[in-house]
């Protein structure tokens, strides 16, 4: 179905799916099918930040006296979440706003976007102020195999998605001739591209970046780089409103609630489901592995970050409707949830220190339980 | 509520305040001594204590004031689940509800003055994962066996249709949970 950048059609939009229906004419909010992205909106922008608010000048410092190996993992880290970043500021709009049928959901997935590039230009705020020429940081990105391995699979969805959806929306459904090659389009397939596309962006979202937050407090629950786990604070929550806006809509489409093809499809994809949150957990175990390849940190290591990725991955994966599919049931770093609160972050240069101080949970005791077993 | 509960002079601290040392491995000096003066003065203290522009004292160089007794284990009840130190006046029959609220591991609290469930389960050394406290992430997904709660502003994380998010909500029956 060719896309219009104004429907003229008449149509019911509560009959509508919230993708691969009539294209959306009238941005208006007056009606909505579910209403849950409209308040997802509001939210998020009332989450609204700017990076250069951080005053990162003592991360600078803290930097330069970190050891060799814990500048490894703090530059990997925040290597990672750039990638991670770069891709979910474009792909949500290039891969869902052509096929997307429903106003609220069409600026949820703007509004979404909108703060990951928020989220990207604190990337290059940090660097800058910690290593005289970013592009040593930024070109690797693209060069590094530990990364682009990784950057591969977070890919492959959002891509293929896309190349189906596009000879859709030219060609529509069929079989087709395109230079010699034959390409079959089905809306069925697209629609299943399209339900396993979101999970692995749930996994992206709610596995991955949480496992890079995790390095990112560990440095700041030792007093090291507070303005950088602030800005990550941030970040998180926006990212705890993007995984759940991203759980939604998994779950509107399993229940029917939405489109009834769906939820049979979805039926259908439980097996890929599971495999996608397994791939997704051991690369982030191996990507443990090449972190701390140097040594460990105080706090953190490659066994206990493993945990966190077996533990966290049963949370996201039992919030599909999934059973979790490893046996830790306990969280190894809680101190981490502390942390990923963002309740008393105060965007203010002069009081970028503060919030390390202000949250969490009443613990101004020292726990050794709280650290686990890990070595150094 | 305990008849130590009831003695305690000090206000009780405002909306949900849980104050967190440092680090782990702060010392004992760090450690945060919560004072009279209500929750502006607690949190202005904190605040330009640690705030680097400040040229007070770190907060643990000035005079401690008298610590208030509270035996350990209750301080997170202290704060969440004390009650209000000017409280309603209460009539026959119009007592503030108090349930029972236990988890098919054994464990159990009371919910009584907490403002959300998940404070006063935090207040009685029951553990739930936790980051948004504002019913959005779904970190606190709760599944509830039996029991009502009414929720205190409107979640919006997904949860099915036999699970709670602790964080937004309060009980209106006696509850049990898994
Ligand atoms: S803590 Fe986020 S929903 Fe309860
Ligand atoms: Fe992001
Ligand atoms: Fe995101």
């Amino acid at each position: 179905m060719a896309y219009t950048t104004f429907n003229r059609n008449n149509f019911d939009t509560f009959a509508q799916p919230m993708f691969f229906g009539e294209h959306v004419n009238v941005a208006r909010y007056d009606q909505q099918k579910h209403k849950i992205f409209e308040n997802l909106i509001e939210k998020q922008l009332s989450f609204f930040w700017r990076p250069e608010e951080v005053d990162l000048t003592n991360d600078r410092k803290d930097f330069m006296d970190l050891p060799e190996h814990e500048k490894h993992i703090f530059v990997s880290n925040l290597k990672y979440q750039t990638l991670l970043d770069s891709v979910q500021g474009r792909s949500p709009n290039v891969a869902l706003l052509p096929v997307v049928s429903l106003p609220e959901v069409e600026t949820w997935i703007e509004t979404w976007s909108f703060s990951e590039t928020i989220h990207s230009r604190s990337y290059t705020h940090i660097v800058r102020n910690i290593i005289p020429n970013p592009a040593v940081v930024f070109d690797d990105i693209t060069q590094n195999d530990y990364i682009v391995r990784r950057a591969e699979t977070v890919t492959a969805y959002y891509d293929s998605f896309i190349s189906l959806s596009n000879y859709y929306t030219q060609l529509g459904e069929g079989t087709h001739t395109i230079n010699g090659e034959t390409i079959v389009v089905s809306l069925r397939e697209l629609k299943r591209q399209l339900y396993l596309m979101l999970v692995s962006v749930n996994v992206l979202e709610a596995i991955r970046f949480y496992v890079s937050f995790a390095c990112s407090f560990a440095f700041a629950e030792r007093a090291k780089m507070e303005g950088n786990a602030k800005i990550i604070k941030l970040i998180a929550r926006d990212e705890a409103l993007h995984l759940t806006g991203t759980q939604h809509m998994l779950q509107i489409m399993a229940r029917g609630k939405d489109d009834p093809e769906l939820a049979i499809i979805a039926e259908e994809c439980r097996d890929d489901v599971i495999a996608i949150f397994l791939e997704a957990a051991e690369q982030e175990k191996e990507w443990a592995e090449y972190l701390f390849k140097d040594g460990s940190m105080i706090g953190l290591n490659k066994d206990i970050l493993s945990q966190y990725v077996e533990y966290i991955t049963n949370q996201r994966i039992s919030a599909l409707g999934f059973d979790p599919i490893f046996e830790g049931r306990t969280n190894p770093l809680p101190w981490i949830n502390a942390w990923l609160n963002s309740d008393n972050v105060q965007v203010a240069p002069q009081e970028a220190e503060i919030s390390s101080y202000l949250v969490g949970a009443l613990d101004s005791e020292v726990d050794t339980d709280d650290f686990g077993d890990f070595d150094l | 509520m305990s008849a130590s509960a009831s003695s305690r002079k000090t206000p009780r601290v405002g909306r949900r305040r849980w104050v967190k040392s440092k680090t782990f491995f702060s010392d004992a000096q760090d450690e945060l001594t919560l004072i009279g003066g209500g929750a502006t003065q607690l949190e202005m203290d904190l605040f330009d204590a640690y705030s680097p522009s400040s040229d007070r004292a770190p907060i643990h160089t000035q005079p401690i004031p008298e610590p208030v007794e509270i035996e350990q284990g209750d301080l997170f009840g202290y704060l969440a689940e004390s009650p209000e130190p000017t409280p309603q006046t209460s009539f026959e029959g119009m007592e503030k509800p108090s349930f029972e609220v236990i988890f098919s591991d054994g464990r159990n609290a009371r919910f009584q003055h907490a403002s959300s469930l998940l404070e006063s389960l935090e207040a009685q050394d029951v553990h739930i994962e936790f980051q948004c406290r504002e019913g959005y992430c779904g970190s606190c997904r709760t599944r509830l066996i039996e029991g009502e709660v009414h929720y205190t502003e409107e979640p919006m994380a997904w949860i099915d249709d036999d699970e709670i998010l602790p964080c937004c909500c309060i009980p209106k029956s006696p509850l049990r949970l898994q």
